[in-house]
């Protein structure tokens, strides 16, 4: 593989290029600080932040460079730096039935009866760590460990708008009907995402969310 | 105005798309190949944001009761006038009131772009008139043009001319030119000889969303990653080693290891792959990649 290279960390050793475009930039537990301090300085270089699970995905425009301002801000240490989000929003939740097929699957696997796992997911707090997927899907941290489980061996074809879902470390809920990978135990009446909104998206990043069962 | 005598396979109103959203998990969608459809846009004397008709495999069926100005630019399909008279790709067409135009099958490639005089006019969603099929908004009520819709075209074209517009060069059958993805060392050599050494076929679940590639397995270590961020043009490994070429409207985050990106020189002949079609890939050094200006579509009078 002589031709292939791996040469692509010129900016810096952490940093890895998706694409001649798409800058990936680790960023741990200062994601959501980072994604908010890019956001708000605006930077002419950059499309767009796309915030994942400990790092940014910085898209460049065409022709677009990493500035030494860019370069400066990713390489510094941010402390004291406003997260963005911080509502809270309760979702009520239908577990289970035809609303939620999976729930008996999940509870076995966490050793657990129905009753006994919806206690345990709708007990704990968790916060949008970030969106992605479809728009406005929320990835939401603080799944108990009993809960987590790995996705479906094969996804579904079609899940049905408003699930509330698990797979891995996250609990999630899919905005709009389509395939879907993780387990469904439940089903939601919220709109999560609505492009004619004012705020389209219903979580942000660092928005906290309770499940209040039906 | 537009009547849909008949919808074609995938006729999807599209422009320029809605990039700056992936935070919300909003791809930046859009004509799969922006240059097209701002070329079919520029010969009707839109602006280049215009919407506009992005055309799949199998066309329609329009009747254009006043008449109209368009251009087609893309894939050449099979295409007849009620008139008569020829369809040419690439130049400003001008249809006579109640005249029909049929686009049948694509001849070579898969998707072609139509541009009417004054775009077409679709709300403005999220910056943008763009389909966005997953999510079911955009366009025409966020779905494919259906038999017996109607399109009405906007206001704000500029000078009208008669105009021809040149393609860029393109090699449609090089090796598609990626980039190094960033969990390459996720991959042994067997996998990476695998991946550049392979011919890859395109599966018919291919769409929008993304190209699902079938060919020699790209093995990897099975790593359980977090989610990243993702564009156009990754190159995702599931755990079965067969590659999905992510596209326009795909999810905007990832959990697979990807070990290769399609240079965005290179996305406009991602828009012409359909099912059945093979593909290879070839290394480009980033800086390479990233010097490459975007193909310029020459755009000139008639003479």
């Amino acid at each position: 593989m002589g031709k292939y290279t791996k040469g692509q960390s010129h900016v810096h050793p952490a940093w890895r290029w998706v694409s001649e475009r798409g800058l990936r930039v680790p960023t741990g537990d200062a994601t959501l600080a980072c994604y908010g301090t890019l956001v708000a300085q605006d930077f002419p270089e950059i499309e767009d932040v796309i915030p994942a699970d400990g790092s940014l995905l910085l898209v460049l425009r065409r022709g677009g460079f990493v500035s030494a301002a860019l370069a400066a801000l990713l390489t510094s240490p941010l402390t004291d730096v406003p997260v963005p989000g911080g509502r809270l929003h309760e979702i009520a939740v239908e577990y289970g039935g035809t609303a939620g097929p999976d729930l008996p699957v999940v509870a076995d696997l966490a050793g657990m009866d129905a009753a006994a796992y919806i206690t345990r997911h709708s007990d704990a707090d968790y916060s949008v760590a970030f969106l992605g997927f479809q728009p406005g899907f929320p990835y939401l941290r603080g799944l108990p460990g009993a809960l987590q489980t790995p996705r479906r061996a094969s996804p579904r074809v079609r899940v049905a708008a408003g699930s509330v879902a698990v797979g891995g470390v996250y609990t999630g809920i899919y905005p709009a009907a389509g395939p879907g990978g993780w387990h469904i135990i439940g089903r939601t009446a919220a709109v999560l995402f609505d492009p004619q909104r004012d705020a389209p998206a219903l979580m942000m990043p660092g928005d906290r969310v309770r499940f209040v069962p039906q | 105005m537009i009547e849909v005598l008949r919808a074609g396979l995938c006729d999807l109103v599209m422009d320029q798309g809605r990039p700056g959203l992936g935070g919300l998990g909003v791809p930046v969608g859009g004509a799969a190949d922006p240059a097209a459809l701002a070329a079919a846009n520029r010969l009707t004397g839109n602006d280049a944001a215009a919407a506009g008709l992005e055309i799949a495999l199998q066309g329609p069926t329009l009747r254009f009761p006043q008449g109209g100005v368009v251009a087609l630019t893309g894939a050449r399909f099979v295409a007849i006038r009620s008139s008569g008279a020829a369809v040419p790709w690439n130049e400003t067409l001008v249809l006579a009131a109640g005249e029909t135009l049929r686009l049948d099958h694509a001849e070579t490639g898969c998707r072609c772009w139509l541009a009417v005089r004054g775009g077409l006019a679709v709300p403005m969603l999220l910056g943008s008139g763009s389909t966005f099929l997953p999510a079911g908004f955009g366009g025409l009520e966020g779905r494919a043009l259906q038999t017996g819709d109607r399109l009405t075209f906007g206001t704000g074209a500029g000078d009208m001319h008669l105009l021809r517009a040149h393609l860029p060069p393109c090699e449609a059958d090089a090796p598609l030119r990626v980039v190094a993805g960033p969990q390459v060392d996720l991959f042994d050599d067997a996998g990476l000889a695998a991946f550049f050494g392979g011919c890859y076929q395109v599966g018919a679940a291919s769409d929008r969303r993304g190209l699902r590639l079938s060919g020699p397995a790209v093995t990897h270590a099975k790593a359980d990653l977090p989610s990243q961020g993702v564009l156009p043009g990754a190159v995702q490994i599931p755990p079965d080693g067969q590659p999905i070429l992510l596209g326009w409207d795909g999810p905007v985050t990832g959990g697979y290891p990807v070990v290769a990106g399609v240079i965005a020189a290179d996305w406009p002949r991602l828009a012409q792959l359909k099912p059945g079609n093979r593909v290879r890939f070839v290394t480009i050094e980033l800086e390479a990649a990233r010097e490459l200006a975007t193909a310029q579509w020459d755009i000139g009078d008639i003479a």
